[in-house]
Order: C-alpha cells, then sequence, then structure tokens
C-alpha cells in the first residue's frame, strides 16, 4: 500500500445549529465576503425538513478547489456551533488542529424538555469535544448578541469570532460592509454591535 | 437573502454568489422564456420562490403556481407546442405526479423550446423516496440533461433550450439537491427578450396522439432521439479532462467528489464527464471504454450510466473492466461524498489516505447517545392544537392516514397521528381503503395546499362510494413546508396578483360533502375536541365522510407579520408557585418553546421561541400557564 497525498488550498468551514438560529444567514453572509474579496467559494445548505427547529449543518468552502459543497470527517478547518449538542454532533468533521468555536448557551431538544433524554453535562461536552481537538473556543454569544441589542444577530456575533480567528481570508473590513448592506437599515447598529462583540471576544480568547 | 431583484438585473458580466436555483431562475430570463408553471417541491421550491417575485417585473411573462405538477407540465407544455419557450420545475416525486402528460409530450413534441426541471433527492432530506428519476428520459425517450454545479446549471439550462428546439422535444433538466442547494460564483449573461404573443396554428393530426397519430409519432419519436444522439456526440458537455490509465465516467455533482477526490489522492485518471446523459454520446463512450483497462463509474443513486457502459462494452466487444455498484464500490442509496469517491478510488487502486476516517468514526461512535434533534411543528404552529384535540378525541385509538406537508411531522411522540402515507393526496383514498376492511375510525389529516393539489378526485371517491372516513382539513393559508407559496386558496397567484381565493369549505359541500365545519384551532381547545368527537360520531351513524376545516394562519407567517409590525400579544408565562412539575404541558404538547427548569423541576416558557398561540393553556390541569393582563 502506498499513501499517497497532497495538500489542498481549500479553507473548509463548517457551521451547526438548531434551525431558526441563522445558520444558513451566516453561510451565506461569509460566502458573500469571501467572494467580494475575490476567493472561489462554495456553500452547502440543507433546506425544508431539516430547518423546523431540527438540527441544521451548512458548509463555507474557500479558495480555487473547492468544487462541491461537502465536507468530509477530519476536513474541516473550523467548526462553529452555535448550540453545544449540536456542535458536538458534528465534530467529527473537524480537521486535526482545527479550530471549535462554539457558543456556550444550551437550547434544550424537545426530547430533553420532556425528560425522555438527558442533556450531556458541559464537562462530557468538552472532553468530547477534547478528543477531536484541543483548539476549542467557548463563549456566551446569545448574551453578547442581547447586548447589542438583538438575540437574533447572534449569527452576526459568530461571525465577527469567524474573522477574528484568521482562518479566512476574508478582510474585516470587508465582512463588516456586507453584514451593513444586506440586511434592512434598521438592523445595522445592532449588528454592527454583534459583529465587534464576537470579533472581540475571540481576539481576547486566542 | 438574495433578492429576486437582484436577478432581474440587466448587467452582463456581473458575478453574484447563487443557489444553482437562484441561477435557474436567472436562466429563465436570459433563455427568454415566455411561461414557467410549476407545484413547489424541495429541493426546487426556490427557483419559483425568486420567479414568482420576479415575474410581475418582466415584460411578456407568466408564471403561475398549478394547483399541481400534472397541472403544470400540461400548462407549460401547451404553450411550447403552440410556439413559445417554456418550463415547468417539479421534485422527484412531483414527475411521477406529471407522468401521464410527460409521455404524451414526447410523442408530440414542442414547437419552442421546452426545459422539465426534476429536483431528485439523494439521501431524501425532504421526501419521501430517492427515485433517480433519469429513467424517465430513458423510458419516454426525452433528452435529459445533469448539471453538476450552480453556474453550470444556468450555462447549461441556455443549451437545453437550443438542444430542445433542435430536436423539437422538451430537455428534462434533472439536478440534484446538492446542486439545487450549493452557492457558488455565477455570472450573468445577457437578458433575451419574449414574444408578446404567438399564434396557434393547427396541427391536430400531430398534437392530438389518437392511437393512429400516435402510431405515426412513436418511430418519429425514436427518429428524433437519433438525431438528439448526433448532438451528444460532439457537444461540448460531454467532454474529457485529465490523463491517465485510469478511466473515470461521472456526471452530475458526483463529478465535483470525482474531482476533489483525484486532487486530494494526487491520482491521475481520465474523466468523461456527461453533460448529456440522453440519449448518451455512444460513440465518444465506447471510445472511451476502448482506450482504458480498467473504469469507474461514480455517480449517484441507480446505475444507470453504469449499465449503458456495459451494454456497450458488450455489444462492441471492448475489453474493459467497469467498476461501479455492481461490484459494490458505490452504493445505491443515499447521496455522495468526496469521501466515498476517495475510499473507492483507494480500494480500486490499492493505496489509502492521509485522514484516518476509520478512527473518527469510531470516536462518533460514543456519541450516538446525544439527545436527537429532528425537525418538529413550530412553536405556534396550528397544526399541534389541530393533532392535540384529534388525538385526545379518539384517544389515540382510530387510524390517522397522513398526507404530504409539515403535518407529517405528527409522526412523532406525543402527537403520534400519522399512520399511513404514499404521495400528496393520499389521506383521504387511503381512508377509505382502510375504512372498507377494518371496523375502526378513521381520521385523516391533510393540508390546503395538498388538499387542492391532489385530494379533489379522492373525495369524490369516497362521497359517490359512500367511505364512512373523517377528514380534517388543516388550513394554514400557505404552502408551509416548501416555503410559503400561494395556492388556490389564498388568494394570491403566482403573478402576485389578488384573486378571489376558493374555501375549502365550499369546495368540500360543492364535491358533495355533506357534513363540514370549519373552526379556529386556537377558538378553544375543549371545542376542538368536541368538534372532532361529533364528526366521528356522525360518520358512524351516517356512514359517508365529513369534512373539519381547522383555519389558522401558519405560525411563521404570525410571527413574520409581529417582527414587521413590533406588535406582539402580552406573553405567556408559567406561574411556577403554581405548576406542580406534572409535565403534561411538555408531554402532550412537545412545543419547541417550553423546558423543563433543570433546577425547579417546572416547566418554563422560552420567551423568544414562543410564538404566541396560548394551545399550552388549556393543556395545564392546574391552570398554571397564564397570560400577562
Amino acid at each position: 500500500m502506498t499513501s499517497n497525498t497532497r495538500n489542498t488550498t481549500v479553507i473548509n468551514i463548517a457551521i451547526t445549529g438548531v434551525g431558526g438560529q441563522g445558520v444558513l444567514t451566516l453561510a451565506e453572509i461569509l460566502a458573500k465576503s469571501a467572494l467580494e474579496d475575490s476567493h472561489n467559494v462554495r456553500v452547502g445548505e440543507i433546506h425544508g425538513m431539516a430547518q423546523r427547529g431540527g438540527h441544521v449543518v451548512c458548509t463555507v468552502r474557500i479558495g480555487e478547489n473547492a468544487k462541491g459543497p461537502i465536507i468530509d470527517p477530519g476536513t474541516a478547518h473550523l467548526v462553529v456551533g452555535f448550540e453545544p449538542v449540536e456542535t458536538l454532533r458534528e465534530i467529527h468533521l473537524i480537521s486535526k488542529g482545527g479550530l471549535v468555536i462554539m457558543n456556550s448557551h444550551v437550547q434544550y431538544p424537545v426530547v430533553v424538555s420532556m425528560g425522555k433524554a438527558e442533556y450531556p453535562s458541559k464537562e462530557e461536552i468538552h472532553d468530547a469535544l477534547t478528543m477531536h481537538t484541543a483548539k476549542i473556543i467557548e463563549f456566551n454569544a446569545i448574551e453578547l448578541a442581547n447586548n447589542a441589542g438583538n438575540s437574533l444577530s447572534m449569527n452576526i456575533v459568530m461571525l465577527g469570532a469567524i474573522l477574528a480567528s484568521g482562518i479566512v481570508p476574508i478582510k474585516k473590513e470587508t465582512a463588516l460592509h456586507v453584514v451593513q448592506t444586506t440586511f434592512p437599515s434598521k438592523f445595522v447598529d445592532v449588528n454592527t454591535k454583534a459583529f465587534e462583540l464576537g470579533y472581540q471576544a475571540i481576539s481576547d480568547s486566542l | 437573502m438574495t433578492k429576486p431583484k437582484e436577478l432581474l438585473e440587466d448587467a452582463p458580466g456581473k458575478t453574484l454568489l447563487l443557489l444553482a436555483n437562484e441561477a435557474i431562475a436567472r436562466g429563465v430570463l436570459e433563455a427568454g422564456v415566455r411561461l414557467v408553471a410549476l407545484y413547489p417541491g424541495t429541493p426546487s421550491s426556490e427557483i419559483g420562490n425568486n420567479l414568482t417575485f420576479m415575474a410581475p417585473h418582466i415584460p411578456n411573462f407568466y408564471f403561475e403556481f398549478s394547483t399541481n405538477e400534472k397541472v403544470a407540465l400540461e400548462v407549460a407544455g401547451a404553450a411550447a407546442v403552440a410556439g413559445v419557450r417554456s418550463m415547468m420545475v417539479c421534485k422527484g416525486p412531483g414527475l411521477n405526479v406529471a407522468a401521464d402528460p410527460f409521455f404524451s409530450l414526447a410523442y408530440v413534441g414542442v414547437r419552442g423550446g421546452m426545459v422539465i426541471v426534476v429536483a431528485d433527492d439523494p439521501s431524501m432530506w425532504s421526501s419521501q423516496n430517492e427515485n433517480d428519476s433519469r429513467y424517465y428520459a430513458l423510458m419516454g425517450n426525452m433528452p435529459l440533461m445533469e448539471p453538476s454545479d450552480p453556474a453550470e446549471a444556468k450555462s447549461m439550462l441556455l443549451e437545453a433550450y437550443e438542444f430542445s428546439e433542435k430536436v423539437e422535444l422538451p430537455v428534462l433538466f434533472r439536478t440534484t439537491t446538492r446542486v439545487n442547494h450549493t452557492r457558488a460564483p455565477v455570472r450573468f449573461h445577457e437578458i433575451r427578450e419574449r414574444p408578446a404573443q404567438v399564434e396557434f396554428e393547427k396541427e391536430p393530426y400531430r398534437f392530438v396522439p389518437v392511437p393512429s397519430v400516435a402510431r405515426l409519432r412513436h418511430p418519429w419519436l425514436l427518429g428524433q432521439i437519433a438525431k438528439a444522439r448526433e448532438i451528444s456526440e460532439t457537444s461540448h458537455l460531454n467532454f474529457i479532462e485529465g490523463t491517465g490509465d485510469l478511466g473515470i465516467i461521472t456526471s452530475g455533482v458526483a463529478y465535483t467528489y470525482v474531482v476533489e477526490a483525484l486532487d486530494h489522492l494526487g491520482m491521475n485518471a481520465e474523466i468523461l464527464k456527461l453533460g448529456i446523459t440522453h440519449p448518451l454520446p455512444e460513440q465518444k463512450l465506447t471510445d472511451f471504454l476502448r482506450m482504458h483497462e480498467r473504469v469507474v463509474v461514480v455517480e449517484e443513486l441507480e446505475p444507470y450510466l453504469e449499465t449503458h457502459a456495459r451494454r456497450l462494452a458488450q455489444l462492441h466487444r471492448v475489453e474493459v473492466d467497469i467498476l461501479g455498484k455492481e461490484q459494490g464500490y458505490f452504493s445505491r442509496t443515499m447521496e455522495y461524498s468526496p469521501r466515498i469517491v476517495i475510499e473507492a478510488l483507494c480500494k480500486i487502486a490499492d493505496c489509502n489516505t492521509c485522514i484516518n476516517w476509520d478512527e473518527i468514526d469510531s470516536r462518533m461512535k460514543d456519541m450516538a447517545d446525544l439527545p436527537p434533534r429532528p425537525p418538529l411543528l413550530c412553536a405556534g404552529c396550528p397544526h399541534r392544537a389541530s393533532y392535540f384535540a384529534i388525538r385526545t378525541a379518539t384517544r389515540g385509538k382510530a387510524i390517522y392516514p397522513s398526507d404530504i406537508g409539515c403535518y407529517t411531522l405528527s409522526i412523532a411522540p406525543p402527537l403520534e397521528t400519522a399512520d399511513i402515507l404514499f404521495d400528496m393526496g393520499s389521506s383521504i383514498s387511503t381512508a377509505c381503503g382502510i375504512a372498507q376492511v377494518t371496523g375502526q375510525d378513521i381520521v385523516a389529516s391533510v393540508g390546503d395546499s395538498t388538499f387542492f393539489a391532489s385530494v379533489l378526485p379522492g373525495l369524490v371517491n369516497a362521497v359517490y362510494n359512500k367511505h364512512p372516513v373523517s377528514l380534517v382539513v388543516l388550513d394554514n393559508r400557505t404552502t408551509a413546508m416548501t416555503g410559503h407559496q400561494p395556492h388556490p386558496g389564498t388568494g394570491i397567484t403566482g403573478m402576485q396578483e389578488q384573486v378571489e381565493p376558493l374555501d375549502v369549505e365550499d369546495v368540500a359541500k360543492g364535491l358533495g360533502v355533506k357534513y363540514v365545519k370549519t373552526i379556529n384551532p386556537f377558538d378553544s381547545l375543549a371545542g376542538l375536541v368536541r368538534e372532532v368527537r361529533e364528526m366521528v360520531k356522525w360518520v358512524r351513524e351516517n356512514h359517508e365522510p365529513a369534512v373539519l376545516v381547522s383555519k389558522a394562519p401558519c405560525a411563521l407567517l404570525t410571527a413574520a407579520e409581529m417582527r414587521k409590525t413590533g406588535e406582539y400579544p402580552p406573553r405567556f408565562y408559567v406561574d411556577s408557585d403554581m405548576c406542580t412539575a406534572c409535565k403534561r404541558c411538555l408531554n402532550r404538547l412537545s412545543c419547541p418553546a417550553m423546558y423543563l427548569d433543570s433546577v425547579t423541576d417546572k416547566a418554563v416558557i422560552d420567551e423568544p421561541l414562543c410564538n404566541y398561540c396560548g394551545t399550552c393553556v388549556a393543556v395545564c390541569p392546574q391552570g398554571a400557564i397564564k397570560q400577562e393582563e
């Protein structure tokens, strides 16, 4: 048997969360920013059934060799988790040495609310994540979104966090510009603040 | 977020990040398509969602959400027969609905270019099967194209219209979920003008396939396919790239996985990428087989190309190993990924990859116990109240035939009100079948859009043949599951015009149903239970069908309206002094906006998630759930 591999230049970002949290919107904003900075990009989305409060995962792939939308297990440079258990569900995507950025705020699945299943403890989640990578940044993104003025801006907090990680080849100004021009003008202040709070939170942790 | 307005821009050279579905909507403009008719179905939904808002701004363009796919294909097919370019769009199972006109359309052919977009769904992300629609092209003798990504979805669409006009046949344009729902940079080209009107030239001995005509049309059709094959032989849509001893034949999104897999492995191979997969370029394919000792076929779902490759190898006595699904290198189920292609190529070429997937898989095994988070009825969904009432009124003992829409999610505990489902409209007809052979009470349910799309003939059947069944029409004023498209009950058309809506109650009465009532599921939960019980009793006594319309708008529409106006009703809360932690609210409703406080073990309403339906208030035996004054 011969080992036959070479490095590709694609940056893979997986975004995982719960339908309704703004996962799809973040993926699109991130990809639009990449395109604006003249990168080839692919976004993988799943619509329909997956969105009704269920688990949602989106992929963003930046780089010349990105052809399809799929991120294989062990190939994501960055996993962005909107919720702890949903981060764990997709952790197999992370590459060796890859970074996990995770919102620590828990949103219980209905089976847990009904008392039919247990939500793993903070420690259990942390231990399971570290089996896959040592680089994990956990922060309360929903609190930052609330501080920015609207809990719905959590995905923009996460965008700021992604930019601060330095993993994506996108200029901070570009991402901010895309955020400010994509949504109605009444959200500019909240979103700008959310972006900066997310950016700051990760800059401080690195 | 890409707005329909952006898709309308007359800006050749502009590059936008688009879903393939958005690229196809843009392609409609660039191809000068005069009419598009469709019934929404994921993964094709965004094509219509964009076209409906683009339509009023496009000169000489007509768009409609037809009542179902059969109707859509007849509307679009006739427009192409009349001489303009047209399009019909559906999901995989939707083409089954439209199968009848599909086959006739190939016999009579078209004068203007026509494309039928069919979106298959490997892995069944939002479908009841993963049928491979390519066999329709084979069976119906219709040309078939398969784009691999969003950019190709648009460029190939433009060629599909040229092709269609050359051979006077519609082109089946087959995408899959991972094409439809991938975003990529797509470059705009010029917008083509559309004719205001054309003259319908009569040619009944072509367009009316009575047996004597059909007998002449079948050989004509085979002749057109022979012509189409000549085009396919030289088309740049069927191209060869790369070099190597190993040959790979592929199509659709699998092509992108092949390119990435070879890149990942640093492996050389010659790829035959097929964009036109019916009629196949048989000469080109045979020559390709001759040039290699081993050829791998990479395609999702059925061994369509693989079987053709084996057929051609046998026919032309080519000595070649064709490796694919037949030897177990690839699966006939679920969508592929670069990993699947890499692992198969490693098996074939005896190499390995730098990622230890076995190790990752084994690490993930420990996570099998994670609490699942399947899709659910939304907080505030009117169906929750309706199903709670149906189940309570029948004590869970009736048979509950279901149908296709959000409400199929009632299969899950605690509602558990979906017992049988075949296809769009099967609620009423399966109810009839069960009624005739069991003595059980039957309460079927269906949404408003599906009611108009496919239930009407089944309801007539139930009335005329006196089937003792109850039908609840869950009228949430939209086609919710696919993204809130209008339907004949909404009063909005695909052209965004206001029209007189059809009323479900009137329609049911018109079809001869004697027991028809309309209720608001949010009025009173106890009242709702009473209504269901009364209906079931009436059916038992009168031995004929009854209809109850449970009418309240989709929670997502209500929530959007509240966000827009900024006006919210007083909030609901659990009075923790009164809550005895009995969990009845959680266990009977499974509302995503409710959870147990981990410290007090009492129920809590998650305020940002609550959509103010108030259904939980009546479920609490203590009266602990209240609304602020």
